[in-house]
């Protein structure tokens, strides 16, 4: 079970509600295996509908990991309109080449956060994408 | 041309779980058939089998996107810092 500072789930409900009309990303870091900060990342796609990260700050941000000792924790985006639930985009980017699910996922042990702005107070939910791009909900725990 | 080679997520599986070694090639185009040499299997993780980029994988050479350079033709020097990155991208 995710769990995850309530003061990092207000970063990135407040990152989605300020990037509006578009989605919003970025990545969770966590520091002994505890996530403590989420860090906004730009979405080049700067589309409503699609997000593609910003090569070079994941870059920095992997080199910061590198260097600090951090791990990344959860991989964060915003849906303006629609569910807090992987959409078969996003299942189909969380493998690479882009949509080989038979492969392992890019990123095994981090979690997809997904924000929803179809709700208000905006849902938060986090989940696996695993092999075969099945969807795990994992429920997220909230902790001060 | 020894330069540094970074790569992240899954690509490290292709080249033995590392995420930094050295490589050399006078060009990233050379770069990439030296490494393909020594882990093969890596070129497919990069380039359709015409050896076209995919779309989704990010190359850059001391912090600069290839894409605005020459692309594979872009030239290397000793000491360069290459990093390959696969994107984090989604959609409603």
């Amino acid at each position: 079970m995710p769990r995850i500072p309530s003061s990092v789930i207000e970063a990135m409900v407040s990152h989605a509600h300020q990037d509006l009309p578009n989605e919003a990303c970025g990545m969770v870091h966590a520091r002994d295996g505890v996530a403590f900060e989420a860090i906004r990342v730009k979405n080049d796609a700067a589309s409503p509908f699609r997000y593609e990260m910003n090569p070079l700050q994941m870059l920095k941000l992997d080199r910061r990991r590198e260097d600090e000792g951090e791990s990344l924790f959860a991989i964060y985006h915003s849906h303006v309109a629609s569910e807090a639930y992987p959409s078969p985009t996003d299942v189909r980017m969380a493998f690479w080449p882009p949509g080989e699910i038979d492969n392992e996922p890019m990123f095994p042990e981090t979690y997809y956060v997904l924000v929803s702005l179809k709700y208000d107070p905006p849902a938060v939910r986090a989940f696996h994408i695993r092999m075969g791009g099945v969807i795990e909900e994992e429920p997220i725990e909230v902790v001060d | 041309m020894p330069v540094k080679v970074l790569v992240t997520s899954v690509i490290q599986k292709v080249v033995d779980n590392q995420r930094a070694f050295t490589s050399e090639g006078r060009t990233i185009g050379e770069l990439i058939s030296n490494i393909d040499s020594r882990y093969p299997g890596f070129r497919e993780q990069l380039a359709d089998e015409q050896g076209v980029l995919h779309r989704f994988v990010n190359i850059y050479l001391n912090d600069e996107d290839i894409r605005y350079l020459k692309g594979a033709d872009t030239e290397l020097t000793d000491g360069d810092e290459v990093s390959i990155l696969p994107a984090l991208a989604g959609g409603a």
